[in-house]
């Protein structure tokens, strides 16, 4: 493989020398999520009780995104984690409502990580196909991503286990056929790493409730209760009392993944800009001529150039096998407050009409909290890098 | 899409570290600190000449012209790894004046500087600056008059640096006194030994020296003059996208420095690294760092593919400067009333680098182009806005 990846467009914007399928992959989505997706239709999923449109749904499981990143024995397209990033980039610029990234990045790559040769056979395929829905119950009632946050126990009973406790934050439950669980098998002796376990549940299971959480950007965030929850003994995912390390590695792809849907959302905000900057005039020129507002600008275009090297360098480290811990820490530390304190630029450069329901950049605003937010923020993997940088 | 280096690219940078660790003493590290950069002593010239000796000043140029033939990510990756030994490289000559006289220079100014500029045997020093004129470069007027077979050069250089101890000044002067002001400036090599030159010293606050230049009825050989007369400002202009760079690591070396005395240094019964504020700073650091990295070779690969970096370049420097000041406030934090302690006080973290650093890093962010000048670019290059 060649050095590819600084490129630049005759335009001056960066482009990183996607392949050719990439590149393909990236145009087609372009087109096909500015049609399908405007921001009348993000502002309609947030209003909306499922969250996403089942049309669309079938749309997108046509175009193969649903088994972008998994092997072709289970029905996938054998992606890699590059290809994975070009299009939630695409997403992340459109503002994508519904359970695409709950099923394919929590869920998919949870199963990818730690299924067995049966499980993943069993429900990959039906990922692919678009029959089901998946996601990932982890964080409770701290909010953190932290080991110690696991308390939801599972006891076994026999030839099954029975769970008992609340997750908050579940994106996409209420939709999901099967959410992943990570419960407490075992009571921490010092370690909180240890005796942590996954659990596949069926989401029509008795005794499993889910409220969805009214949110900031509208998405579906569930709490999840399970009382008494039965799950049979081979619903258990990966080994016994060993789910964290699986966990770390899904934290931090599903971390980059995240950077990716944040850059294109980023672009976004700055194509929403930019123009009409060049275009407003008060004072008799355009107020994108003055240097206060060019500035802010330049910070805007600093944060979200950086943003992208961030991610692009963290997915292809996945992509080319080499390890990536500390990259995708760094990464997800600086897109996210990157991608907020760039938002917030473009909010104050717009002035008055970006503070309007009806103005697109809001719907970015909103998207860069939540985001942040998700699979720990700034401040919690810079903790994370600190721990790699052996302090 | 590729982040990694080459296999040659990586083996050079075996070969650099090798290199830098046999042939760097520390009589060159203080004789560089005092000097404020790695120019001028008696050891530096024996050490540039080494360097150049293995065409590492100038990977990039041509053969013909005592280069490699090799690429600007070679270079980028000697000046990087120079800059983290405590040595940045920047040399007016190989890195300024050089690339411009090869790229716009007369085939007889190129056979006469370019090879003895690779071989490390002369220097140049760098005269754009003038008191009126700093950021507006455009408004210098050292007067250069045309006199035939040379020109006779009156007026004042400011912030002139390495003047005193460099073999040429490679000036811009004024050679059209009417018309719009960057239509009349052209470039020219002076040897610093001329006759009615007088260089007077400006101390920094960072100890080292830059200077005062006077021109008082200066004869230069008209064939010193680089390029088209009154052309200058446009080679300038060109020129600053391909120089302007900051190499990431002259900082990295200290920031590690500092992350072993927080390790290393017990407060209240616990080591420095263990408070939370801290380890939150110090990745925040690594992490900017990192950018800083990806920033910079993303030039060097722009160059190699001979497209021509220019809000790139601009961001490169201002997030690198930038970010060398934060690094200096981050490891006063973290020193605490330590960090006041200069070199040579028995108590002084670091020996006293970073009250060094501290102070110097404030230029940073000014010279080559202040961090307002470079968000200017970045806005009206990156994105099209409008001229104020
Ligand atoms: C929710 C809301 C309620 C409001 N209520 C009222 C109300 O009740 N009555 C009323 O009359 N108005 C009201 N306003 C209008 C408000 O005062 C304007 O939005 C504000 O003055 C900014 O003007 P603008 O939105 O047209 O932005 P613009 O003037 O177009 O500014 C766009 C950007 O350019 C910058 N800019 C503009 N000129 C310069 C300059 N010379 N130098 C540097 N930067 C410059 C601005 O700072 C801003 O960043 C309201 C606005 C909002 C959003
Ligand atoms: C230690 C040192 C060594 C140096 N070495 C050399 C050397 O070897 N050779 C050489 O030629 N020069 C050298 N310089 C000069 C250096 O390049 C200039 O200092 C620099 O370009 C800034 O110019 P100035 O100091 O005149 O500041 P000014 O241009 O007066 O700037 C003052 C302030 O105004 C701001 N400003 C100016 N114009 C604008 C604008 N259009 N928009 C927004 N803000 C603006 C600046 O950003 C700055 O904050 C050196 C300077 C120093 C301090």
């Amino acid at each position: 493989m060649q050095k590819e990846v600084w490129a630049f467009q005759g335009d001056n914007r960066m482009d990183y020398d996607l392949n050719e399928e990439q590149q393909i992959l990236r145009d087609s989505a372009r087109s096909f999520l500015a049609k399908q997706c405007p921001g009348t239709f993000v502002r309609e999923m947030a209003e909306d009780e499922k969250g996403y449109t089942s049309e669309l749904w079938r749309k997108m499981v046509e175009l193969g995104w649903m088994g972008i990143l998994f092997p072709e024995q289970y029905g996938g397209y054998e992606g890699s984690f590059l290809d994975l990033a070009v299009l939630l980039y695409e997403m992340g610029y459109v503002c994508l409502p519904g359970p695409y990234f709950s099923t394919v990045v929590h869920g998919g790559i949870t199963l990818l990580e730690a299924g067995s040769e049966i499980q993943k056979g069993e429900i990959l395929p039906k990922v692919a196909s678009g029959e089901e829905i998946l996601t990932l119950a982890w964080t409770e009632s701290g909010g953190s991503y932290a080991p110690q946050e696991i308390s939801l126990k599972a006891d076994l009973h026999h030839d099954h286990y029975v769970l008992t406790g609340t997750k908050l934050f579940v994106p996409d439950a209420h939709v999901a056929g099967k959410i992943i669980c990570v419960a407490r098998t075992q009571e921490p002796a010092g370690d909180y790493e240890e005796g942590v376990s996954l659990f596949i549940v069926e989401r029509e299971n008795p005794g499993l409730t889910v409220h969805v959480h009214s949110t900031l950007a509208g998405d579906k965030q569930c709490e999840v209760e399970f009382n008494q929850v039965q799950v049979p003994g081979e619903n258990l995912l990966g080994e016994l009392h060993m789910g964290w390390p699986v966990l770390q590695k899904v934290l931090q792809k599903a971390s980059v993944a995240k950077c990716a849907q944040m850059i294109g959302g980023g672009q976004r905000a700055i194509d929403l800009t930019v123009p009409y900057l060049k275009e407003r005039e008060q004072f008799g020129r355009p107020v994108g001529s003055f240097q206060a507002v060019k500035h802010h600008c330049a910070n805007i275009l600093t944060l979200l150039d950086t943003s992208k090297f961030m991610t692009f360098q963290a997915a292809w480290r996945i992509s080319e096998g080499l390890s990536f811990e500390k990259e995708a820490s760094m990464c997800k530390a600086w897109v996210s407050d990157s991608y907020r304190q760039l938002v917030a630029l473009a909010h104050q450069v717009m002035g008055g009409i970006g503070f309007m329901e009806e103005h697109d950049l809001q719907l970015y605003f909103k998207q860069a909290k939540t985001s942040e937010l998700a699979f720990g923020d700034a401040r919690f993997h810079r903790e994370l890098v600190a721990q790699q940088l052996g302090l | 899409m590729d982040f990694g280096f080459k296999k040659e690219e990586s083996e050079l940078i075996e070969e650099v570290r090798e290199f830098i660790e046999q042939k760097i003493t520390s009589e060159l590290v203080e004789e560089t600190h005092q000097l404020g950069a790695i120019y001028g002593g008696a050891e530096a010239r024996e050490f540039i000449k080494k360097l150049g000796a293995r065409g590492w000043l100038t990977p990039a140029w041509p053969r013909d012209y005592g280069g490699l033939d090799s690429s600007e990510m070679v270079t980028y990756i000697i000046r990087d790894e120079m800059a983290y030994a405590g040595l940045p490289l920047y040399f007016v000559a190989a890195y300024n004046a050089g690339p411009m006289i090869l790229r716009d220079g007369s085939e007889e100014m190129k056979r006469e500087f370019l090879p003895p500029i690779a071989r490390g045997e002369i220097e140049f020093a760098l005269g754009y600056t003038e008191p009126q004129a700093g950021s507006d470069l455009a408004a210098l007027n050292i007067r250069a008059e045309d006199r035939g077979d040379h020109f006779l050069l009156n007026g004042q250089k400011m912030f002139n640096t390495s003047t005193h101890v460099a073999d040429y000044h490679w000036l811009a002067a004024r050679t059209n006194f009417d018309g719009p002001k960057h239509k009349g400036i052209s470039l020219m090599v002076v040897d610093l030994k001329s006759p009615g030159i007088t260089i007077r010293p400006l101390i920094t606050m960072a100890g080292w020296r830059t200077n005062e230049v006077y021109y008082d009825d200066v004869v230069v050989p008209k064939k010193n003059m680089m390029g088209e007369k009154n052309r200058g400002f446009y080679y300038l202009m060109g020129a600053l996208d391909f120089e302007r760079m900051f190499a990431p690591s002259a900082y990295k070396r200290l920031f590690e420095e500092i992350v072993d005395y927080a390790r290393e240094t017990v407060f209240n019964g616990r080591p420095l690294s263990k408070d939370p504020l801290i380890r939150q700073k110090l990745a925040q650091m690594a992490i900017e760092l990192e950018v800083s990295k990806l920033l910079y070779y993303q030039l060097a690969y722009i160059l190699d593919r001979e497209k021509i970096p220019n809000y790139q370049a601009s961001m490169e420097k201002m997030f690198a400067t930038e970010v060398a000041q934060r690094i200096c406030n981050t490891g006063m934090e973290v020193l605490g009333l330590y960090g006041q302690l200069k070199k040579g006080d028995p108590r002084a973290p670091l020996a006293g680098k970073l009250e060094f650093f501290y102070r110097s890093s404030v230029v940073e962010t000014i010279y080559a182009g202040t961090s307002e000048i470079q968000r200017n670019i970045i806005a009206e290059r990156g994105l099209g806005l409008p001229r104020g």
